[in-house]
């Protein structure tokens, strides 16, 4: 694939990047959350296709318009959603779709057991797909794209949902397949699993290849790391550092769950004064999101306090923390943050609506004004105030998601991946905003997964590793390699 | 090779709504010519028909506003829900077991003051309603069960029960053995405004506008609308989705209640197992025409229910029933139809008919 250019309603996720696989070898392509893998992988799979640029399977060049084209061309792709349907048997699910018109059940079971042998896939061709573990799932997914006769296998991020030693097998299965002759492209941001059975690496980012096809015998994964995370100039002055005041924010032994009920927070301390920008580095899904929403009163701890300015209001509830001075600037915009179908207006009341109300009613007239108050302040650029919020682009979002929550002053900033996404003048105007918070004298808690952003803007960088707080640095002088390390859950602790 | 997709407009048409509903009203008419023509009848005097019993003077307005009347809550009843997100599916059954509890206060109250009977009745709808909206409503808000399933499942329920009073406890001994309940006292009849319009319309009109203010105004349809939006949303601006969702349920459910109740006193006089006539499965294309917006279900009931009385009407003129009423649903799809493009716009693009991929499909995230 080379100068590969996809471009989406106001986001660049491809910018000319390039890949090349040799047959018989798995080749990881590496980048962390945004810097376009699955737009590539999803370009080379036929699912989108690209504004410029060549794709060539074996010498040949293909305008891929469907999947089933890059199929026919022998590229086949097990998604991070799997495809199945949970009723069918292992066998069905192979074959749909891909079968002759007549299935004879023991035929066909027989045949993918006689596949799945081949590559050394463990699974029962009859049994039905609900019954199956997340694992075997996926090892269906791989033998349906097996049994399309693909030769370049495309996982993306496959070790997400197994378990570590249901990865550890999906290695030893893919290594089956290179040497059968077959290509691997493996999407992770897993360093440990690249560097455990990857012969090859593409790094990407910002949609760019930065490095490509480096042999991972040469590099480690300290290397692979700050590849990822970049390390180009600073783009933006750091800001003057502010004396740190009294502390706002202490979170101790914190504990919680994730999503699928297993822990996902273990035992965090953590403190943010007044005046300072604590900054979270981390690979994604290592406990930050969880953090901030325990903070935020979003989902309850398991152990562990949360106290503001010396309060404790641990498992209060999200309109209390805010009204006790938390601002909270999710990371899901438009699912969390605002109500996309409902005005501009009523999204800039979200949190002060009871502020807003005579009797029963709420006063149009005040919550207009408040709303014009943001716009102006935030520099906001709407439409009719009345329209839905869904019609402003993703900065003018962001600028009054950040705008509302800072409008009151909040002793407390949790701001989750506030400047994801948008361009550089919203990156910049979200973070003058962040800055300006701090100096007025809120402390702030900044995740993101651009660790430049992190360096310019924190005045303490504290790294998350599995739900654990691994390591913390000064921005000013710490080195970007022992942050990475420390990302990747091999830091040697507090490295200020 | 190209082919045809429907790609969201990044903002409704204004003024779409009634003016599909118009454009809808056009096509489907035409296509209707074709069909009357088909089964050899005269199309113009037929809609003239049409028309004239449904709009032409004072008295078939009021033949059409008192039908606008169950089918406006009825929409009331599935929009405010809706406004939630959530889907009440059981309006009919809510009608049902109104108009059961206002027959039931009709029975005792009958030596009771007209107005006072008039009042116990409606009251009675509503309570009847939002008891029986009461089970889905904890179910939902409780331990999260579907409330389209038990919405939908409690319709029938609600008409084996009218359907058991009447042949049974309830019959009337002088219907000759009709499975039919007695005739509800004179005095507890609402009382008429003109034509054959009865109060009910008034009633109708002020609940709508009550809660259209309420949706829109207050700080309660606020919360709701959030909550409609996103649960998380919600949960972030500090609402309790738990009550609110309880309580629009069984709100929900006594407005529909309240159709029953104004159905009883207003035009069936006695409970009969058709007395809600569908009323409540027409309310959902009602609060769908109106885009779930509670202001908009006044309006567009008034439309439904002059269709249906129109309909009606030219059975009398030989027109099969089966005529009438596929004329009747022509209008419904033709207006739906319109309502979508309004939102949405055809776009051509290429690629094969029956190719899945190509950038129809293309609206997911990029990363």
């Amino acid at each position: 694939m080379s100068d590969i250019w996809k471009r989406f309603p106001g986001v660049v996720a491809n910018a000319g990047a390039n890949l090349s696989v040799s047959r018989g070898s798995i080749h990881a392509v590496l980048g962390e959350n945004g810097a376009g893998k699955s737009t590539l992988m999803n370009v080379l799979a036929g699912v989108y296709r690209p504004d410029e640029g060549e794709v060539r399977v074996e010498g040949v060049a293909h305008r891929f318009r469907t999947p089933a084209d890059a199929l026919a061309a022998g590229i086949g792709m097990v998604h991070q959603e799997f495809r199945l349907v949970p009723s069918f048997t292992v066998a069905e699910n192979v074959v749909l779709g891909a079968a002759a018109r007549i299935l004879r059940r023991q035929a066909i079971e027989d045949e993918v057991a006689d596949l799945a042998e081949q590559f050394g896939l463990a699974t029962r061709p009859d049994r039905p797909v609900w019954q199956l573990s997340m694992g075997e799932r996926q090892r269906v997914e791989i033998l349906k794209a097996l049994w399309r006769d693909a030769h370049i296998l495309i996982l993306d991020e496959p070790t997400a949902v197994l378990t570590p030693a249901e990865a550890d097998e999906l290695g030893v299965v893919l290594r089956a397949m290179a040497d059968a002759g077959r290509s691997v492209i493996f999407i992770s941001h897993k360093l440990h699993e690249v560097t455990g059975f990857c012969d090859e690496a593409t790094v990407l980012r910002g949609g760019r290849t930065v490095a490509a096809s480096v042999r991972v015998a040469d590099t480690d994964a300290g290397e692979l790391a700050s590849l990822m995370v970049g390390s180009s100039p600073m783009t933006t002055e750091r800001p003057p550092a502010h004396p740190a005041g009294p502390p706002l924010l202490e979170v101790s032994g914190l504990s919680a769950l994730g999503d699928r009920g297993l822990p996902a927070l273990q035992s965090v301390d953590l403190t943010v004064r007044s005046g300072e920008i604590v900054g979270i580095a981390g690979v994604a899904g290592n406990g930050q999101r969880e953090l901030c929403q325990v903070v935020a009163g979003l989902r309850s701890a398991t152990a562990g306090t949360v106290h503001l300015a010396g309060d404790d209001l641990t498992g209060a509830s999200p309109r209390k923390l805010f009204q006790a001075g938390l601002g909270y600037i999710p990371e899901d915009r438009l699912g969390v943050g605002l109500a996309p179908r409902l005005s501009v207006v009523d999204n800039s009341i979200l949190r002060t609506y009871e502020a807003h109300r005579r009797g029963p009613f709420i006063v149009a007239e005040r919550a207009e004004a408040h709303c014009v108050d943001l716009v102006e302040r935030f520099g906001v650029r709407t439409g009719p105030l009345d329209d839905p919020m869904a019609g402003l682009s993703g900065g003018n979002l962001q600028r009054l998601l950040v705008g509302r929550e800072l409008s009151g002053r909040p002793r407390v900033v949790v701001a989750a991946q506030p400047t994801r996404g948008l361009d550089v003048q919203g990156v910049k105007a979200i973070q003058d905003l962040l800055v300006e918070a701090r100096d007025e004298g809120a402390a702030v808690l900044l995740v993101s997964e651009d660790l430049d952003e992190l360096l310019t803007l924190a005045d303490r960088l504290v790294v998350m590793h599995d739900g654990e707080i691994v390591g913390e640095f000064d921005p000013t002088t710490a080195a970007r390699s022992e942050i990475g390390e420390a990302m990747i859950g091999h830091g040697a602790g507090v490295g200020s | 090779m190209s082919r045809p997709v429907l790609v969201r407009r990044e903002q409704a048409l204004r003024g779409g709504q009634p003016l599909s509903f118009a454009i809808g009203l056009v096509v489907a008419l035409t296509i209707g010519i074709v069909l009357l023509l088909g089964a050899g009848h005269d199309p113009v005097a037929i809609y003239e028909r049409m028309f004239v019993a449904a709009l032409g003077d004072p008295d078939s307005w009021s033949v059409t506003l008192n039908r606008a009347v169950p089918l406006g809550l009825a929409g009331l009843a599935v929009a405010v829900a809706g406004s939630m997100g959530l889907w009440n599916i059981g309006a009919e059954g809510q009608i049902l077991a109104g108009a059961m509890m206002a027959a039931g206060v009709a029975r005792i109250g009958e030596g009771w003051p007209g107005p006072v009977l008039v009042t116990a009745i409606l009251v009675g709808g509503v309570v009847g309603g939002s008891l029986w909206a009461l089970g889905p409503a904890v179910a939902r808000s409780q331990i999260g069960v579907n409330e389209i399933l038990t919405t939908l499942m409690l319709n029938e329920v609600a008409l084996r029960l009218v359907q058991w009073l009447i042949h049974g406890p309830w019959k009337d001994p002088d219907s000759f053995n009709f499975p039919l309940a007695p005739m509800i006292p004179d005095h507890g009849r609402l009382p008429t405004l003109f034509g054959r319009a009865h109060v009910g319309v008034i009633v109708a009109l002020v609940v709508i506008a009550l809660f259209a203010v309420a949706v829109n105004r207050t700080a309660w349809g606020f919360e709701l609308r959030v909550a409609g939006s996103s649960g998380a949303t919600a949960r972030y601006a500090g609402i309790s989705l738990e009550r609110k969702t309880a309580t629009v349920l069984v709100m929900a459910g006594g407005v529909a209640g309240l159709a029953g109740g104004i159905e009883l006193a207003g035009t069936a006089d006695r409970l009969t197992e058709g007395i809600s006539n569908g009323f409540g499965y027409a309310g959902i294309i009602v609060a769908a025409l109106a885009l779930m917006r509670p202001s908009g279900v006044a309006a567009v009931a008034v439309l439904f229910g002059a269709v249906q009385i129109g309909g009606q009407s030219i059975q009398t003129m030989g027109v099969s029933s089966s005529v009438s009423t596929i004329l009747q649903a022509l209008i419904l799809f033709g207006a739906i139809g319109a309502g979508v493009l309004s939102r949405y716009q055809v776009r051509m693009v290429p690629g094969d008919p029956g190719d899945p991929g190509g950038d129809g499909v293309q609206v997911g995230e990029a990363t």
